[in-house]
């Protein structure tokens, strides 16, 4: 059964649809959240209030569009809004303490989650620092190794300001990452 | 060739999904460009270095509560729901009553309940205010688009 289909049988109330449709795509939803929030904890919560927003949306799910574009955004903006609810970030951070105290090996991140050594954790810094537009774009062609056009779907913006965007936020990159990346 | 087409082109250059015949048109573009051809090279650089970037596998002990977790948070936010809904009409009924007793009392001075009308009209225009202003706010924010080049 594919993404649409799962959606109308989700709609018509079958709630083993939704529990395929997050098997489906959670580990998926959770990469994608880890990328642009930075943290474990946090892309876990919002890959799952993701899931949650799409059931409670079902019934305004266009079948003509891609469901993975509306996933998307609704992971997006989720990830955008927590990074800017400072009370959240202020709870992260005391949270985030607490879990290293008990478990440091396990929480240093970003070791916890990638395979790192100085060079990819400068850039991985760097990355941390770009603005969410510029950090999504990178993730989306980096990291997912999508092309321009299914960049331009998922962003709903033209192939033309996804190479533009992608060129700004490369060049931000680099200026962060300073004099090695200059020469 | 416009700044904005070298650009265009470096990154099919960097993504390596340029065609030779546009791999040539950059390399003329930015022979003579030292600002470019070093931009090129910083870029190629960082996307060599991302590419090697792998996340770790998760053990599978991670994903095993991941769907109880939804059904459970799913389950938890149509119960506050329900509890909401439900305190909001016994209070507006306990409201009701005691506001409906203190009215029709002819021992309570008008002038008491005049100023009570008025305290309680202030109360209900402020909910509706910071309600509109809520809501407008979340509106704004949802399709506010940052414009970031």
């Amino acid at each position: 059964m594919d993404d649409a289909q799962l959606m109308v049988s989700i709609q018509q109330g079958n709630p083993m649809a939704f529990k395929t449709l997050v098997e489906r795509y959670k580990k998926k939803a959770y990469y994608t959240a880890l990328r642009l929030v930075g943290d474990p904890d946090d892309a876990y919560d919002i890959s799952q209030e993701a899931f949650i927003r799409v059931y409670n949306a079902r019934r305004r799910y266009d079948g003509a569009k891609p469901f993975y574009a509306w996933f998307y955004t609704i992971l997006s903006n989720l990830s955008r809004n927590h990074l800017r609810k400072r009370s959240v970030r202020l709870n992260h951070a005391v949270r985030t303490m607490r879990l290293r105290r008990q478990n440091p090996e396990y929480y240093n991140s970003p070791e916890y989650f990638l395979e790192l050594d100085e060079t990819k954790k400068a850039v991985w810094t760097a990355i941390g620092k770009l603005s969410f537009e510029h950090r999504e774009v990178i993730m989306l062609r980096h990291f997912e190794d999508l092309s321009y056009e299914e960049i331009a779907i998922l962003l709903g913006i033209a192939v033309g300001s996804v190479m533009s965007r992608l060129y700004y936020a490369r060049k931000k990159l680099r200026d962060l990452l300073g004099e090695e990346y200059e020469r | 060739m416009s700044d904005e087409k070298i650009r265009q082109l470096m990154m099919k250059i960097v993504d390596g999904v340029a065609s030779p015949e546009e791999e040539k048109a950059m390399a003329e573009a930015i022979k003579e460009n030292e600002k470019w051809r070093s931009e090129l090279q910083a870029f190629i650089k960082i996307k060599e270095v991302t590419e090697k970037m792998q996340f770790k596998d998760l053990p599978d002990s991670y994903w095993t509560g991941y769907w109880s977790d939804i059904y459970r948070r799913t389950e938890r936010t149509f119960a506050w729901i329900l509890m909401s809904i439900g305190s909001i009409v016994i209070l507006g009924f306990f409201a009701y009553m005691a506001l409906s007793r203190f009215y029709s009392d002819p021992d309570i001075s008008l002038l008491l309940k005049v100023g009570v009308s008025m305290a309680l009209l202030g109360v209900i225009i402020m909910v509706i205010s910071i309600l509109r202003e809520r809501l407008f706010a979340r509106k704004r924010e949802r399709y506010e688009k940052e414009v970031e080049r």
